[in-house]
């Protein structure tokens, strides 16, 4: 395959950067969020000592933790426990979600049905429905996977839904001068288009995915990181409890990060429009 | 071929053409000029079976269009093609909607691309690909489903100058290869008698057919072409009209239903009008 067509204005790709010089930008990009973090942890550490008493957190304390409450057996187990209703939970939500809201977006009578109740769920603290929820479902863990269905879908729902409504006339166009069956306009064409919407929503629904599991473990008491963090919390070890915190942060960048590389991956047309 | 026949597009109140009449014979090309948003597209559209007609109608091979008929490729102006599909993806459409099996499309698709010139880049998406590029992808995809009729509207208006000459050129080369009737709306006074063998001006509120002009150059074409004599003066007299909307139309009988050229003090017409 040659490299070069003829009569052509050439593949528009980025320039790699010379290897020394991303080198050091990756270190100087690391550099500012570095220092923040000293100067936070240092200012906490100081400000706790100084002002608070002996069961507040401290950082310095919170990293000796780490070494015993990773290795705790029920530690792990409430992990394992709130993270698996999350994953379950984001999978069924970005499924039914994309399905509901690629409806929505395409097909007026529908979106005018729904439409106000998405909005009003998804601008509401959807963590006031807990407590009734947790009535219907018992204080199981189906109830905070119903929690977390819900919290994730919604932004879903209302992303792709917007992504379906924009979908540009000129996509529609070319299926109808091509003869397409409605179905391939459908997953070929209005799918596709609403990824990047999708992704959008995704990444808001990580966020309240881990919310909502919190709060369901809080109010419930099943057995999961938001419940080791109260359980701690009101037996004054407050440290422990800040490892599960500091877990549950990590938890929510990696979800994010992992999503954006397998965007990058899987969609490579993705251009961030 | 294509036959065009006392078609009226109203929105509402708006009537947008009216009384539009002209036909297009078998391997013909035939351009389309006019003043801006004197409905060109709309007209394109009728003929595409995208718009319904407020009246009259466009028949195709004899049978009338009422909704996207088979055999027709359309081009468009800001190339329409899929982000999130490659450009064998792209040029594939037309066959891949008909269920047309990867093995059945494959050889097709490939002839494609050597044609219009992207070999090298049937894995590229279109986000890497210049405005040339996509459009010859978009023309591409428009002869995949071998038509009978090729609609473009306004192809090369989205590229800079010297892209839009360049595949002016090559769509008069492949023309050559596979003669197809054409219907190319463009704004371009002088790529429509490039590459036009007749030329349907497009004129008033609401728009109505001025006039329709013989060409009247060979094929095949070259770039050369247009320093002749007869490109000049036939692009001497379209601009007249759509420009300042003077020149004489037609005689009553003559331009309208025959296709008889208003020729611009120029011996007879070459071609027979039809």
């Amino acid at each position: 395959m040659s490299a070069t067509a003829p009569g052509h204005a050439g593949l528009r790709q980025t320039p790699a950067a010379p290897a020394g010089k991303a080198s050091r930008g990756r270190r100087s990009a690391l550099l500012a969020p570095v220092t923040a973090g000293v100067i936070i942890v240092l200012g906490w550490q100081l400000a706790a000592s100084a002002f608070a008493p002996s069961y507040i957190a401290r950082p310095l304390q919170t990293l000796r933790e780490f070494p015993a409450v990773l290795g705790d057996g029920q530690f792990l187990s409430a992990t394992a426990s709130t993270l698996l209703a999350v994953l379950e939970g984001l999978v069924i939500a970005v499924l039914a979600g994309t399905a509901i809201g690629l409806v929505m977006g395409r097909m007026r009578g529908i979106d005018r049905l729904l439409r106000l109740y998405v909005d009003s769920f998804y601008a509401m603290p959807l963590v006031a429905l807990v407590p009734l929820l947790t009535v219907w479902f018992g204080y199981t863990p189906a109830a905070r996977l119903a929690v977390v269905v819900i919290e994730a879908a919604l932004p879903i729902v209302y992303s792709v839904a917007e992504g379906g409504r924009h979908l540009d006339s000129s996509y529609i166009d070319v299926t109808r001068a091509y003869r397409a069956p409605w179905w391939r306009v459908w997953t070929g064409v209005a799918l596709p288009a609403s990824m990047p919407y999708l992704l959008g929503g995704i990444d808001l629904a990580v966020g309240r995915a881990l919310i909502g599991a919190v709060v369901v473990e809080f109010i419930a008491g099943l057995n999961g990181l938001g419940y080791y963090i109260l359980f701690h919390v009101r037996s004054f070890q407050q440290d422990k409890a800040m490892v599960a915190v500091c877990v549950l942060v990590v938890f929510a960048l990696v979800l994010r990060r992992a999503v954006g590389a397998a965007v990058r991956r899987g969609l490579p047309w993705y251009q961030g429009t | 071929m294509i036959g065009v026949k006392g078609l009226t597009k109203q929105y509402g109140d708006r009537t947008v053409l009216s009384e539009v009449s002209f036909d297009v014979a078998e391997s013909e090309i035939v351009s389309i000029v006019g003043p801006s948003g004197c409905g060109k597209t709309t007209l394109l559209r009728c003929v595409a079976g995208l718009t319904v007609p407020s009246g009259g109608c466009v028949t195709i091979a004899g049978r009338e269009v009422t909704e996207p008929p088979e055999g027709v490729g359309m081009v468009f102006q800001h190339f329409g093609l899929f982000p999130w599909k490659t450009v064998f993806g792209n040029i594939a459409y037309g066959l891949t909607v008909r269920g047309m099996s990867r093995r059945a499309i494959e050889p097709r698709v490939r002839e494609l691309i050597s044609l219009v010139g992207l070999e090298g880049f049937e894995s590229a998406y279109p986000y890497q690909l210049s405005g040339g590029m996509q459009q010859r992808t978009g023309l591409a995809r428009a002869l995949a489903v071998e038509p009978r009729v090729l609609v473009m509207d306004e192809p090369f208006a989205s590229l800079d100058a010297q892209t839009r000459d360049l595949l002016q050129l090559e769509l008069l080369r492949i023309y050559q290869q596979r003669p197809t009737a054409m219907i190319f709306v463009t704004h371009s006074i002088d790529e429509a008698v490039l590459m036009g063998d007749r030329i349907v001006i497009l004129n008033g509120h609401p728009s109505q057919v001025h006039d329709i002009v013989d060409v009247g150059i060979e094929r095949p074409r070259e770039r050369a072409v247009v320093d002749s004599e007869r490109f000049r003066a036939v692009r001497d007299y379209l601009w007249t009209v759509v420009m300042t909307g003077g020149g004489t139309p037609a005689q009553p009988g003559e331009g309208r239903d025959s296709g008889h050229a208003n020729e611009p003090n120029q011996p007879t017409s070459r071609k027979d009008a039809k």
